[in-house]
């Protein structure tokens, strides 16, 4: 066994060879930098709690918190980072052949070609020769932590298939930041993902919009300041679900739909007419009964309020269609598609209506509603004007190899005619769920002022034989292909001694 | 098990390389010649650059650099492509199952909790749908032909397994009864009592009634309904007890696959392993015993406490100790995405796998696992002619096959996915009907 150990390492040092030169006292100033940091992190970690008080109005009443489970995420320690003579995907559309880019307090300071960007006096200096630079690969349909490994029983926590509508529930609170998955999928480039409920329910609950970053609790992992998702599903998973007390038929999962909808509208419209004659104050105000909180109904609230972003499993395109006119007829808005194996038989309708399809490259059949799946469908809603294809994966191992995923539905637009090349289709696995998830401002792309979550390749992401080298959250290095000790085993691996020299966490 | 109506003596089991020839039919008399490919033989010859390879009566019948052209050939121009074999998927349910959550469109198995009374007797000729969609979809994929399973029920056999080719010209089966299916570790387990004890003891226990019946069926047919085990069932398993037949083990943890090599000596049996996610941490003992594994090279994670082993490194270590590899979709993927096949050969090299020997476990590999190694599976004078030719790297998650030759016939690449994609690739006309938008 020991041998064996001895020849991955040795192996592992070889693939490092080849332009990702890093010398030993730039490795060392790093761990300095990260002991000096830590101090300075705790300190940041406790002050920020208020967010999950209430608000108490000068008259008494009380405004539920709006975030009782606050991030507690703060970067981790990082130093200054200088990548330089890389091809960058910058995920706005535009790459850059020998390019650099510069990362400074967790944020893109400057991205650029050779020369026009130079590191500043004590950056840490990579150089990228030969490797590929994109920004940190985000899943928008993820159940990690809530379906993790070990899949058992115990831990089978992302469906709550006890009633067609639990918009009451939240992903966050089933979510177990020890999942090794998520170290999985950071070592696939992967530093954002949603997670969702599953897709027994018409209603699902609330998604938890997470950074990919090791914590103790999910709260140490929650993306600060992203929207809440909820999720919704389609067709054949609750009719078949729910068979037995309905809804049994796609006419009854609508109908159902819409009492929610009508009866989260009047809730709404309670808390507002309390809110005005609270706010109005005298007589009235003091009168005033606050209605009882409801968080099934507080989540749709939320969605009217246009707070909550809806991402909805749906396969089939009329079906699509019809949701589309449900949500004009509560004023609401889908955000995405999730699935959406048919969105190229509508691609034109959802390009003029502004939703995204989050889709597969070729998962197909294993549902009659997924039978219609074809190669081209990520390219087909790409190429409509306005069109917003994004590559889900819906899978603990899917996430590992997005980038893949991206390559092959890229490949095959191609081969049919769509113009599409890497600088567009890595938007697919990048700026377009980014956008979706309603956190474009802050990352999803390599442009300064942005969040430094960046992915080294050791070649172009969209070959099957590129691996993801070095992965960048807020700046701070979370995974080193060549060095385990960056991203160790979960609690739950530590000590197994079936997984000894595997190779590290991610491998 | 019960009884069942069936009861015919055991048949002799035919697995000779002049009974599969025998079932190739419809074997084209046209010579076709592809010219200027670098050519990946899977052979001992390796790779041929720039080379030719002239194919007669759906046999290879010259393969080298420089071959002169036949009169009245078809020339297909390769250059600068990449000829391998065809892709043997050597585990799948294709042709089983077309729709895996509808009840009517999956036969792969019977449906669990219903207490079907028989399993290794299921016979995926029976039901096999030569007519599959998938068939065509995975064709295009470069798949040549497959291993067709029966997924198990209540019973730990799953059934007979049949290889199939994906010409699609209706005759599909190229080799009959080529496997047994077992399910072992914790999906035998929760079979048999939820212990993985209770399942090698009930698979002992059955091999030994298996033994017991071929010794002397006509005695065994005496016995009182209360005290036999079905007699198709125990008919099924004579190959596999006279260690004729393949015997496909699903097991994962390194303990259970330890148990299984003293099995195979214990009983004479020919046993392949599907799954194997810690095959790695045994791979000393099983390239000893030449135990073949097919196994799921994405699978990196602790599903289970019988993987936490498992690592993207599986492929090559088991290479490294010299055990004969495959690879397969994820469990719950059925066969439709056989197409995919050359993706998990891809990660498998990204993590340590030889190039060469990633193209092996895709073709002679698992045609020495299904037996047909004699006929198919790599490219040499002799051998029929199942080959693709790719627009480049056929690991390459960017490259798609051009060609598609199966026993000497190039076949048709289009399929119900890209009759779909030709309906609907221009939207401008919107609800038109199709005819009136120039559309089938």
């Amino acid at each position: 066994m020991k041998r064996l150990g001895g020849m991955i390492a040795l192996l592992l040092l070889v693939s490092a060879c080849g332009g990702g030169k890093e010398t030993e006292a730039d490795t060392s100033a790093d761990e300095a930098l990260i002991e000096d940091d830590v101090a300075e992190r705790a300190d940041a970690k406790t002050g920020d709690d208020a967010a999950a008080t209430a608000e108490t109005e000068d008259n008494g009443a009380v405004r539920p918190s709006l975030d009782p489970f606050p991030s507690s995420y703060t970067r981790y320690p990082s130093g200054v980072t200088f990548i330089t003579d890389a091809t960058i995907l910058t995920g706005t559309g535009e790459k850059i052949e020998g390019g650099s880019v510069l990362i400074e307090d967790g944020k893109i300071v400057a991205v650029g070609e050779l020369g026009a960007i130079t590191a500043p006096d004590g950056a840490t200096i990579y150089d990228a020769n030969g490797k590929w630079v994109t920004p940190g690969i985000i899943d928008i349909h993820s159940h990690l932590g809530v379906y993790p490994s070990p899949s058992t029983q115990s831990t089978s926590d992302g469906n709550e298939a006890t009633s067609p509508n639990t918009a009451e529930v939240w992903a966050e609170h089933s979510v177990w930041p020890h999942d090794p998955g998520f170290t999985r999928a950071l070592a696939g480039g992967v530093t954002t993902l949603q997670i969702l409920p599953g897709s027994a329910n018409l209603f699902g609950g609330r998604s938890a919009i997470l950074k990919n970053v090791p914590a103790r609790t999910v709260q140490g992992m929650k993306f600060p300041d992203a929207p809440y998702g909820m999720k919704m599903a389609c067709g054949e998973n609750p009719k078949r679900v729910y068979n037995d007390r309905g809804p049994a038929t796609r006419m009854a999962n609508f109908s159902h739909y819409r009492r929610a909808w009508i009866e989260a509208a009047a809730y709404k419209k309670k808390w507002e007419d309390y809110w005005e004659k609270v706010e109005k104050g005298g007589e009235d105000a003091e009168k005033a009964e606050a209605p009882a909180r409801d968080l099934q109904k507080e989540t749709l609230a939320g969605v009217l309020n246009g707070d909550i972003r809806v991402n909805m499993h749906c396969y089939r395109g009329d079906e699509m269609v019809q949701v589309l006119d449900m949500a004009k007829e509560f004023g609401y808005k889908i955000t995405t598609f999730h699935h959406a194996t048919e969105a190229y038989k509508i691609a034109d309708i959802l390009a003029k209506e502004g939703v995204c399809a989050a889709v597969w490259s070729d998962w197909w059949g294993f549902k009659l509603e997924a039978y219609d799946s074809i190669r081209e469908n990520a390219a087909f809603v790409h190429t409509q004007p306005g069109g917003c294809a994004i590559i889900h994966s819906d899978s603990d191992t899917g996430i590992q190899r997005l980038n893949q995923e991206a390559a092959k539905a890229m490949s095959d637009g191609k081969r049919a005619g769509v113009a599409v090349d890497e600088a567009i289709a890595i938007a697919w696995i990048t700026s377009n769920p980014a956008k979706a998830m309603g956190i474009d401002d802050v990352t999803g792309t390599l442009e300064s002022g942005k969040m430094a979550d960046v992915v080294i390749w050791s070649g172009n992401p969209f070959s099957v034989y590129a691996q993801s080298e070095r992965v960048y959250v807020d700046g701070a290095l979370l995974y080193d292909r060549r060095n385990s000790a960056l991203s160790p085993r979960t609690d739950f691996e530590l000590g197994q001694q079936a997984n000894d020299f595997t190779g590290g966490a991610g491998q | 098990m019960k009884m069942s109506k069936k009861m015919s003596l055991p048949k002799k089991f035919l697995a000779t390389a002049s009974a599969i020839g025998a079932l190739v039919t419809g074997a084209s008399a046209q010579v076709v010649v592809i010219q200027n490919a670098e050519i990946h033989t899977a052979s001992d010859a390796g790779v041929i650059e720039d080379g030719d390879i002239i194919l007669l009566g759906g046999e290879i019948t010259e393969i080298g650099q420089g071959l002169t052209v036949p009169d009245g050939a078809t020339v297909i121009d390769a250059a600068g492509q990449i000829l391998t074999p065809g892709i043997i998927a050597p585990y799948s349910s294709i042709g089983l199952s077309e729709i895996s959550l509808d009840r009517e469109a999956n036969d792969a198995g019977p449906r669990s909790g219903e207490d079907f009374p028989l399993s290794a007797a299921l016979n995926a000729a029976d039901a096999i749908n030569p007519s599959a969609t998938l068939i065509g979809v995975n064709r295009a994929g470069g798949v040549t032909r497959a291993l067709s399973a029966p997924e198990a029920g209540d019973g730990m056999f799953a059934g007979q397994a049949v290889v199939i080719d994906l010409d699609g010209d209706g005759q599909i089966i190229t080799r009959p009864n080529a496997a047994q299916i077992v399910m072992m570790g914790y999906a035998g387990a929760r079979r048999t009592g939820d212990t993985r004890m209770g399942a090698w003891a009930t698979l002992r226990d059955t091999l030994d009634e298996a033994r017991i019946y071929a010794s002397n069926p006509r005695e065994y047919y005496q016995r009182t309904r209360d005290s036999r085990f079905s007699f198709s069932d125990l008919e099924a398993l004579a190959p596999i007890i006279a260690g004729e037949q393949k015997l496909f083990v699903h097991v994962n943890g390194a303990p259970d696959i330890t148990t299984l090599i003293k099995l195979k000596a214990d009983y004479g049996l020919d046993v392949v392993i599907v799954g194997g996610s810690e095959a790695w941490r045994v791979a000393q003992a099983l390239a000893t015993v030449e135990i073949p594994v097919i196994l799921d090279a994405f699978n990196n994670l602790p599903a289970q406490f019988e993987d936490l082993g498992a690592t993207l490194e599986n492929a090559a270590r088991l290479h490294r100790a010299g055990v004969s590899i495959g690879f397969y979709n994820p469990p719950g993927f059925g066969a439709h995405n056989l197409r995919a096949l050359p993706q998990l050969a891809g990660n498998a090299v990204a993590n340590g796998l030889p190039h060469d020997a990633a193209i092996e476990a895709l073709t002679i590999n698992p045609a020495r696992m299904l037996g047909i190694d004699q006929r198919y599976g790599s490219l040499e004078v002799g051998k029929g002619a199942d080959l693709v030719i790719w627009d480049g790297d056929p690991l390459e998650v960017t490259v798609r096959p051009v060609t598609v030759i199966i026993d000497g016939k190039v076949t048709s690449l289009e399929n119900r996915q890209t009759k779909l994609r030709d309906r609907y690739d221009d939207l401008r006309k919107g609800d038109l009907p199709h005819a009136y938008r120039g559309r089938r």
